[in-house]
């Protein structure tokens, strides 16, 4: 049997996650197209070079009554005519889900490049309506139908499990949420860089940050946001002749070296009663963190470098410290109160300020964590670089920690 | 009257930590105790020579000698407002124009006086960029410094054609899918005719340049303004709403207003097929198609573009050192296509083409300049959001 190939992450591009693109009174496929065209540009690769295309999309066809959004990979440019497409969706861990594709192919050794492009325009609708097309990554029905931002109180409910388990303080969640927001304002292409937030804000119960699901308030949320990103994904073969091209060693450029993927069942108190007997609220979450860095062929997480994590709400993030193993089981907020997580401590959370600060385009998301690893990596992080980063992971997370994947990005 | 201040900017911020980080006070009471405790004074007031100068007076009398002092001022000359002054205010003085909403606008010009210490700029520069978040422009103490001489140049522009086509089509014209959100006319609307004169006729009065006349203002503006028009604080200028809630638009000839549905559109297919190449992320194709598109509506709205890259690229040396501060300003500042920007998209050749066919002289920059050189150099700028889909 052939050896599987490494995967090779040549490079990317995002859009600036502060754009209103219904504001711009454009298409979805304007998104996609500065998404990929940047990719091209900033790896030095031509269109025609690209074999196959994975999109990563959540709700086309609710926030712009559109579906097969692989197919708009060709209207990008005229060198993709006939390429092999496809969409991908998975809720919020849609992107990732579209990265594991392209990867696999490549591993198969059916093609050499691939472009992987992340996509989501949620400014079409207000909030309330959005905050409704959301719900249909909960189990609609039984979760979300006729509930005002079903969402913020399912990862409440999240807050609610580990107060019951192993107590949890608002005051460990607004440290989460200013963080965030601090490292987005270090991040050219954050949504919130220059919007006002503090800790005391994050704190304040008033009329500006009102609760919108428990103990969730607005301060605690990630963001409704307009966004692209794509990658630019390579077997050994296609890498090699592309780092004698651009001029750098081979073992620069950042791989996956590894990857996780479980998924839970879609009922919030489905899994809880499924993890009542586990220390872990979410064990398949674990699993997908561990699974990663065993396929890495590192221990734990302190081999990794910097971690860019899901933080849908600040909950989730509260759950990734512990679920990292970066404290024992409920103790996340030990890291959060001895600065590990923060930027410059030991393990950094969302350099980029991750979901909270830097946006949550939805079928995005899982591609714009990993190119941020690649940033990382390759050193090109600007303002939010970790100094040394040589492994950074991601973790992604769909629905109400349903379907999760984890890349670990290193050289 | 501060308080109430306060209160708007809470509501601003949407934060009441804003409220517990500021201390209002009154000019009676506090000014003397506060002026001489700061280590930055930023002076706000309304923008009247005489005014600016009588507080700084009384900041002069108070102040430590090494506190800051700054003016928000989108016009007057930094250099008069330091007349008089002593030499240690002169030395720590500078003009910081914010743009308004300052909480949106990141866009600022930093103004130096001939006196300003050459630190305190660099100090000031930093601190705006790095603590406060700013896109910080450097200008040389010129009228209307370097966004409000290039933006209001094309404003006027518009305000001049519209008494010949009438305020609706020059908008549409010189619209959004040339690269702004918001229209020129409802841009002056918005401002306030008001401050639109102040900055016009400063520029018309203190910069005598190629584009003298367009920055006169129309005669049918002052008029209207003298029956009390000052755009949307009065209620309407250009644009506006008839009792019945329905839209009215301005005819300058007559200066009444007509009912915006009766305004019948010409053919402007050519705004109709660029929009829609925008609006999937053609730009280049879209602003190719606008340079080359044919007739007298499309030679209206190519003359104020040239007119506005040129005037642009002309003012380098002048108002900035580098056609890059004017790019930012145009694009943090007014969020429209630097000229840079639109040079790029629609091509170097093109673009001189377009300016001679407007009859106006091509900057040498341009001139000079080899086929495939790229004019804007801000990576972190998306040039696509400012072409917006009509």
């Amino acid at each position: 049997m052939a050896q599987i190939p490494e995967v090779y992450v040549l490079g990317g591009y995002q859009t600036d996650f502060a754009r209103n693109w219904s504001k711009e009174k454009k298409h979805f496929v304007a998104m996609m197209r500065e998404a990929v065209l940047g990719a091209l540009e900033e790896t030095h690769i031509e269109p025609s070079e690209i074999e196959v295309a994975h999109t990563g999309n959540f709700a086309g066809e609710l926030y712009s009554k559109q579906g097969h959004l692989g197919a708009f990979f060709l209207e990008i440019d005229p060198a993709f005519s006939g390429i092999p497409t496809a969409r991908h969706e998975a809720a919020c861990a849609s992107g990732s889900i579209a990265l594991l594709a392209a990867a696999a192919e490549i591993e198969a050794h059916r093609y050499d490049l691939a472009c992987v492009v992340g996509v989501e325009q949620m400014k079409t609708v207000g909030p309330g309506e959005g905050g409704d097309f959301l719900g249909t990554a909960a189990w609609y029905e039984l979760e979300a139908k006729g509930i005002e931002f079903p969402f913020p109180k399912l990862f409440g409910k999240l807050g609610d499990e580990y107060d019951k388990r192993y107590g949890i303080k608002d005051e460990h969640l607004a440290e989460i949420s200013t963080i965030n927001y601090a490292n987005g304002k270090l991040n050219p292409n954050a949504q919130t860089r220059t919007w006002y937030m503090n800790y005391d804000h994050a704190m304040s119960r008033d009329e500006f940050n009102g609760s919108i699901g428990g103990r969730i308030h607005i301060s605690d949320c990630s963001q409704v946001t307009d966004g692209a990103a794509a990658l630019l994904v390579a077997s050994p073969e296609y890498a090699k002749k592309w780092a004698e091209r651009v001029g750098v060693p081979l073992e620069s450029i950042p791989r996956i070296k590894g990857w996780g993927h479980n998924t839970a069942r879609i009922l919030f108190e489905d899994k809880i009663a499924e993890s009542a007997n586990s220390e872990y609220i979410l064990p398949h979450v674990r699993s997908t963190v561990t699974s990663a860095q065993k396929r890495a062929g590192i221990a734990n997480t302190s081999g990794i470098d910097a971690i860019e994590t899901h933080d849908c709400f600040t909950t989730s993030e509260y759950m990734a410290i512990d679920h990292f193993a970066l404290t024992a089981p409920g103790e996340s907020w030990k890291a959060i109160e001895e600065g590990v997580i923060a930027l410059g401590g030991s393990t950094p959370i969302n350099p980029s300020g991750g979901l909270i600060g830097a946006g949550h385009p939805v079928g995005a998301t899982g591609v714009r964590q990993v190119l941020d690893c690649h940033k990382q990596v390759a050193g090109t992080a600007g303002d939010y670089q970790v100094e040394g980063a040589k492994n950074v992971q991601t973790l992604n997370i769909g629905g109400s920690g349903t379907t999760s994947v984890s890349f670990v990005i290193g050289t | 009257m501060a308080h109430g201040g306060l209160a708007a900017a809470v509501k601003m911020v949407r934060s009441s930590t804003v409220g517990s980080r500021v201390d209002t006070g009154s000019y009676d009471d506090d000014f003397d105790r506060v002026v001489a405790e700061a280590d930055l004074i930023f002076e706000a007031v309304t923008e009247q020579l005489d005014l600016k100068q009588q507080f700084f007076d009384r900041i002069d009398k108070v102040r430590r000698p090494d506190s800051i002092v700054a003016t928000v001022t989108s016009g007057l000359s930094i250099n008069q407002l330091a007349e008089g002054r002593s030499e240690s205010f002169r030395k720590n003085f500078l003009g910081l124009h914010f743009f308004n909403p300052p909480n949106v606008i990141v866009g600022t010009e930093l103004v130096a006086g001939k006196d300003t210490d050459p630190k305190l700029v660099d100090f000031i520069d930093a601190y705006c960029t790095k603590l406060l978040g700013r896109a910080m422009v450097r200008t040389a103490d010129t009228a209307g410094f370097a966004g409000n001489r290039v933006g209001f140049k094309l404003l006027n522009e518009c305000a001049i054609l519209a008494e010949e086509h009438g305020p609706l089509l020059i908008d549409e014209l010189v619209g959004p899918y040339t690269g702004r959100a918001l229209t020129p006319l409802a841009t002056v609307d918005l401002v306030g005719w008001d401050i639109h004169r102040a900055i016009v006729d400063n520029i018309y009065e203190l910069a005598p340049d190629e584009a003298h006349e367009t920055l006169k203002l129309p005669g049918y503006m002052a008029d209207l303004m003298a029956k009390g028009v000052l755009g949307r604080k009065t209620g309407g200028g250009f644009f506006g709403k008839d009792d019945a809630g329905g839209q009215i638009v301005l005819d300058p000839k007559t200066q009444n207003y007509v009912a915006k549905a009766s305004i019948s559109r010409p053919d402007l297919s050519f705004i109709d097929e660029i929009s829609n190449l925008h609006r999937v992320g053609r730009y280049v194709d879209g602003m190719r198609a606008f340079a080359e598109a044919t007739g007298p509506y499309a030679a209206i709205a190519q003359k104020v573009i040239a007119g506005y890259i040129s005037y642009s690229f002309n003012r380098v040396g002048e108002v900035t050192d580098d056609i890059s501060g004017i790019d930012r300003i145009m694009g943090y500042g007014f969020n429209w296509a630097p000229p840079s920007v639109l040079v790029d998209t629609i091509g170097l050749k093109r673009t001189i083409q377009m300016i001679e066919k407007a009859g106006l002289a091509v900057p040498p920059a341009l001139a000079n300049a080899q086929e495939g050189t790229t004019f804007f150099d801000d990576p972190q700028v998306n040039v696509g959001k400012f072409f917006v889909a009509a």
